[in-house]
């Protein structure tokens, strides 16, 4: 077998090897057209436990952010961006509701939820779900995590990677926007106020 | 003494998963600003709701802690930096709250954590992180007396013990973090808050 490596490749090998370069060209190209396809479906649940969908805000537009509150080293800002940009609006926040959605629900229950977000203010909406019902959300999002596995005796001290960003979706729940988590709350103001009514 | 205990440094900081994903707030550590970078014009507020322009300390090398309550790990850096500004070795230390409830929230923790030197400073409106790039908090920059950045600490750091001492001399002389041993980032352990 080792010496068949030293000749040159059958004709079958040569088109399997081209199937698998196409296949991986494939593999690379899909992320990225896929990027601007978020459908924004989800069916989750409120920190105060009720079942949500995309539908459950109708006529409001919606600012959210996935993510995970429990950061023992370093914390995401977007939350405290979202919270920026509706004091901003003054009253017209009224027309928009801030979302996170947990991709950690283990350790992110409707309750740990409601009593993080107090800090934000009464507007916000925490989101969570069993895994199945946060990975659903996620893709529909396009937003990519992954969980960590824990560190050696705490089951419960585990890191979870997560895209970011900031997503503006309108009164219907379709996608509008997806901002830079880099953006300030002023930035992100300026965004939505052509939106408002 | 308590809730220093809370703190652990990071001896496998080396260990911790780095980020995967391209744009998750995820770098730590020291990141020094090669050469210093000029900051744009950045104000905060006092307790009082005065403005404080960051460049009132023009001509004095600045410690910028950015932090929020909800932020456990920055929570559990403040009284570092209390000891650190009691101490007045020659850098300014400010700690700009992004609480969005503002004075009330951020006073609360001062006062919970027994914190007395630190004055109370607020950005409530969040402009900071656009206008100084903070993708996660706690987040220290770095200043010179010219104004500008020379570096930042991304996490939390033990800025009153001796391994930030490297990084503070260089910030007190004028020099660049090119070379500079960092402090290691501190990790919280324990259940979460």
């Amino acid at each position: 077998m080792r010496e068949t490596t030293t000749e040159s490749p059958s004709p079958a090998m040569r088109a399997s090897a081209f199937l698998m370069l196409l296949a991986l060209l494939l593999l690379l190209a899909v992320p990225a057209t896929a990027q601007t396809a978020v459908t924004g479906r989800f069916r989750l649940d409120d920190h105060d436990g009720h079942r949500v969908t995309q539908d459950s805000y109708a006529g409001k537009l919606r600012l959210m952010t996935f993510g995970y509150t429990y950061c023992p080293d370093i914390c995401p800002t977007s939350l405290g961006t979202m919270a920026g940009a509706l004091t901003l609006l003054g009253d017209a926040a009224a027309q928009v509701v801030p979302i996170f959605v947990t991709v950690d629900p283990q350790r992110d229950t409707a309750a740990h939820l409601k009593d993080y977000l107090d800090a934000f203010g009464p507007r916000f909406v925490g989101l969570t779900g069993t895994a199945r019902m946060v990975d659903d959300a996620a893709k529909a999002f396009r937003v990519r995590y992954v969980i960590h596995p824990p560190a050696a005796g705490e089951p419960d001290s585990y890191v979870v990677d997560h895209s970011a960003g900031i997503y503006i979706m309108d009164r219907d729940g379709a996608f509008l926007a997806k901002l830079p988590h880099l953006m300030g709350a002023d930035e992100v103001a300026e965004r939505l106020r052509p939106l408002l009514k | 003494m308590k809730r220093r205990a809370f703190l652990t440094l990071a001896a496998a900081a080396a260990a911790l998963p780095r980020p995967l994903l391209a744009g998750a707030p995820g770098r730590q550590g020291l990141v020094p600003a090669e050469p210093p970078r000029p900051l744009p014009a950045v104000e905060f507020k006092d307790a009082e709701g005065r403005a404080v322009p960051l460049s009132t300390f023009k001509g004095k090398p600045v410690l910028l802690n950015v932090w929020a309550s909800y932020c456990a790990p920055c929570v559990a850096e403040l009284p570092a930096l209390d000891r650190l500004k009691a101490r007045d070795g020659g850098i300014v230390v400010l700690a700009v709250s992004l609480d969005p409830l503002g004075a009330k929230q951020a006073g609360g923790t001062l006062r919970r954590l027994d914190v007395t030197h630190l004055d109370l400073l607020l950005d409530p409106g969040f402009t900071l992180t656009g206008a100084l790039a903070l993708p996660s908090l706690p987040t220290t920059l770095l200043i010179d007396r010219e104004g500008r950045e020379i570096g930042r600490f991304i996490g939390a750091a033990a800025w009153d013990g001796p391994e930030a001492a490297p990084v503070l001399d260089a910030l007190r002389q004028g020099r660049t973090l090119a070379g500079v041993t960092a402090p290691p980032v501190v990790r919280l352990t324990g259940p979460a808050p």
